[in-house]
């Protein structure tokens, strides 16, 4: 769908989730743009953001949707759900509130996604080490329990923000390897691009995925 | 005596006749004279004359004799007279002798004198003729020389240029003095043709000064390229000359700028600029084609002026004099142009002033590439970008500034279609500018990310169907314009990422509908559900309950529109209908062929499992297709 000069193998679909203000944006911004920005005005609806990386010598393009924390979205925000291979759920390690309402997030993420989506818990606002409000070791059990993987980061130092999306590239990319991810399904938020990508009509021969029908 | 002399006489007489008798008298002609001359006076032979013989001939000897003596007397006389008169002449002869000895001796101190004056003179020729031969070769004629000095008016003409030109012959020519050891010379006629070198480049200069603003006068051209290769050689000159010609032109263009804008040509033929600032395109246009004619004829003159310098960095002086020139023009420009920018006016007329600065700039840097002008133009259009995209920005802002509810049949709102002809207006434009691309990408952010909250504000507070609907519905109508112009690729794609997402919501929503209105939620969690025994046995997938089931089925297939949701019929895009339709229909089909393969098992025991079915999923699937 991209005329733009790289050739990739393979799309995936991120989202990125999780209360108000726990810095998705500025997340998504440190990883595409490499800089932090500063007054990030709420988002309203989705944002999107990509970056093309490179996992095992594949170039992979990563669609990333960045939805609002608000609730008065939540509607428009789900419909992204569906389509992600990936989807990165933060939460502010200074404020309790927003960790507290993961389960929440993980219900909804696990409702609306398909098994094979690679959830990864990010906790942001790391560099505010003084301000603490959520302990490293509570955040990893909550992940360990749940099978989730599990980082704390910081959008304004961008550590551990690359390596948040990449980790969760390489094991989306270890999934398709290991044929448990399927490609031609539509919700697997993976497609597959032989060579040249064209520019695609607004719809495209997805395939409806029977799991469709669990509502 | 007497005796003696007779005795004498007689002997001579008798030795003489002795010598007569003896010798043959007729023979000695002595004898024959001395008778003859008795014969005389001896005329008779007597002896008185006998006797007197003797006497006679002493007496005739003596009266001889004293003839003679008288006669030598007189011979005597004269002979004195002539030794005194010889000696008188040996005197003066000895005078003139000695006269002629001093004279002699002063003659000679003034051979000597003329012969070294002769030598100094043909010296001092040949040296003259040197020193002409020097001073022709190594000096300049009077001629020159008042060229060089100039007359009182101080004209210049031509004729300057072959004098300098001698100056420097000259002064080449010293080496030739050089190498023969006239170094004292040959440094005195080089000091001196530098010092007439520096007085006629400095009156070159002074002229120069004067009149090089006058460049365009066909009858100075030569005159002042001329005089403009001669001071390259004099880089400071020159550069005061040019400084001098880039003050002038540069008063002059502004002159006729603040004239072009205020008076117009001649008699007010072209009409001053400013009669048309009204209309911000055409001022602006003419204000830069002006610009653009004018950078462009003094670079013409530039050129002109420096068209026989041959200097390495001609280039160079020509682009940083043309922007000293350009200098003065800059301010009345920007004056003029900030304030058609800072009124407010549509974005597309901004937009089209931005090109036009854009198209301008290029064309006038293409001539003048740095200085003021060069700043002032990207100030210029650096400001016209912002403003442009300013207004836009507040024209969009005003237009979402209230949201709006969509309307009952979920078509985009009219704030949402405005905006979009709004944006299409402007990219058809941006498409046919230069550095579209940027542009484009800048004008499509600034009208399509407000343009995208606003939407999702309005959906936000729908239903999720309607919800759905209503963005696909935007989205399809944004892509639609979008999808005209070039370098929308990345809008389009997070477009469509953002379509599928709403058809799969739709999609969701029409399958769950479907199966509500089927019945078909018990019977799918049975279907599901591995752990009970035969499936006719299970309440509810009794043959009568799928017969009701199936009848529903039949009825859906003979009027599929009518099982579609209601919202679904309101999509703009059939493409999307359809999607929904086709993927909803799938979801259905997939449950039925379960169905079916389950019924025809017979673990399940079903009876006459062909009669329940009227038709096999694949029939099934040919009719929803």
């Amino acid at each position: 769908m991209s005329a733009g000069p790289y050739n990739y193998s393979y799309i995936f679909k991120y989202i990125i989730i999780g209360d108000m203000g726990v810095g998705k944006s500025c997340l998504l911004h440190q990883f595409t743009e490499k800089k932090f920005m500063a007054d990030c005005p709420h988002t309203i609806g989705v944002e999107f953001g990509t970056r093309i990386i490179e996992v095992s010598g594949q170039k992979i393009k990563l669609q990333i949707w960045d939805t609002a924390g608000q609730e008065r979205f939540r509607a428009v925000t789900r419909s992204y759900y569906r389509g992600a291979a990936g989807a990165l759920m933060v939460y502010d390690i200074t404020r309790r509130s927003t960790y507290n309402h993961l389960s929440s997030w993980l219900t909804d993420t696990r409702n609306l996604t398909n098994p094979s989506t690679v959830i990864f818990l990010i906790g942001n606002k790391c560099d505010l080490e003084g301000q603490r409000d959520v302990t490293y070791e509570e955040a990893s059990k909550f992940a360990e329990e749940n099978g989730l993987m599990f980082v704390e980061a910081s959008a304004k130092t961008g550590d551990n923000v690359e390596e948040a999306f990449l980790e969760t590239a390489k094991k989306i990319y270890q999934s398709i390897q290991d044929g448990r991810l399927d490609l031609n399904a539509a919700e697997s938020g993976v497609q597959h691009k032989p060579s040249q990508p064209g520019r695609n009509p607004l719809s495209n021969d997805q395939q409806a995925n029977k799991d469709n029908c669990a509502c | 005596m007497e005796s003696n002399k007779d005795k004498e006489k007689e002997h001579v007489l008798s030795k003489r006749l002795n010598k007569i008798i003896q010798a043959r008298i007729e023979n000695d002609e002595e004898t024959i004279n001395a008778f003859k001359q008795l014969s005389t006076f001896y005329t008779e032979n007597s002896l008185q004359a006998r006797r007197n013989l003797r006497s006679q001939i002493e007496k005739r000897s003596l009266s001889i004799n004293k003839q003679i003596l008288s006669s030598f007397l007189e011979v005597k006389n004269s002979f004195d007279c002539i030794y005194n008169d010889i000696a008188d002449m040996s005197k003066s002869i000895q005078d003139m002798e000695s006269r002629l000895q001093n004279t002699k001796t002063q003659t000679k101190q003034l051979l000597q004198q003329t012969s070294i004056l002769q030598n100094e003179r043909d010296k001092n020729v040949k040296q003259q003729k040197i020193v002409n031969a020097l001073l022709e070769k190594y000096q300049l004629s009077p001629d020159y020389f008042s060229i060089l000095q100039g007359g009182k008016e101080q004209l210049i003409t031509p004729e300057i240029f072959s004098v300098i030109d001698r100056v420097q012959e000259i002064h080449n020519d010293c080496k030739v003095l050089m190498q023969s050891g006239l170094q004292t010379l040959a440094l005195d006629i080089m000091e001196q043709m530098t010092l007439y070198q520096e007085a006629a480049l400095e009156r070159l200069y002074r002229w120069t000064q004067n009149h090089c603003r006058n460049i365009d006068n066909t009858d100075l051209t030569d005159l002042i390229t001329q005089a403009m290769l001669r001071l390259q050689e004099r880089p400071v000159l020159f550069n005061y000359v040019i400084d001098e010609y880039c003050i002038c032109r540069r008063s002059k263009i502004t002159d006729d700028f603040i004239n072009a804008l205020t008076r117009g040509g001649p008699s007010g033929n072209p009409a001053p600029i400013e009669m048309r600032a009204h209309d911000s395109q055409i001022y602006i246009t003419d204000m830069l084609v002006w610009l653009n004619k004018a950078t462009a004829a003094e670079k013409q003159n530039l050129c002109t002026l420096l068209k026989l310098c041959t200097k390495n960095d001609l280039n160079e002086t020509i682009a940083n004099s043309l922007a000293v020139i350009c200098e003065g023009v800059c301010q009345p420009l920007k004056m003029r142009v900030e304030k058609i920018i800072s009124v407010p006016s549509q974005a597309s007329v901004l937009y089209s002033i931005v090109n036009l600065l854009r198209y301008y700039k290029k064309c006038i840097c293409k001539i003048v590439n740095r200085g003021l002008i060069q700043e002032t133009l990207q100030q210029l259009q650096d400001n016209s970008e912002k403003a442009f995209l300013t207004t836009l920005q507040t024209q969009v802002d005003s237009k979402l500034v209230r949201v709006e509810a969509p309307p009952r049949d979920l078509s985009p709102t009219s704030a949402v279609t405005n905006l979009l002809a709004v944006l299409r207006d402007i990219l058809s434009t941006a498409n046919m500018s230069e550095g579209r691309e940027t542009d484009m990408v800048k004008i499509a952010q600034t009208v399509m990310v407000p343009l995208l909250r606003a939407v999702n504000e309005q959906a936000a507070r729908l239903p999720p169907t309607d919800m759905a609907v209503y963005m696909l519905n935007c989205m399809y109508e944004m892509y639609t314009c979008l999808s005209l112009y070039e370098f929308m690729d990345e809008r389009l794609e997070r477009l469509e990422a953002q379509s599928d997402a709403q058809i799969d919501t739709l999609t969701s929503e029409q399958a769950s509908s479907l199966v509500a209105n089927l019945n078909l939620g018990p019977i799918y969690t049975i279907l599901q559900d591995q752990s009970h025994g035969a499936l006719s046995e299970v309440p509810g997938m009794e043959p009568s309950n799928l017969r009701n089931f199936l009848e529903k089925m039949d009825y859906l297939a003979s009027h599929p529109d009518g099982a579609l949701l209601q919202q679904i019929h309101l999509l703009t895009s059939s493409k999307h209908k359809k999607s929904v339709q086709k993927r909803s229909f799938d979801v259905l089909l997939a449950i039925y062929k379960q169905l079916y393969q389950a019924v025809l098992d017979p673990v399940n025991k079903y009876e006459n499992p062909h009669v329940i079915f009227h038709k096999t999923p694949d029939e099934l699937e040919k009719i929803f297709s």
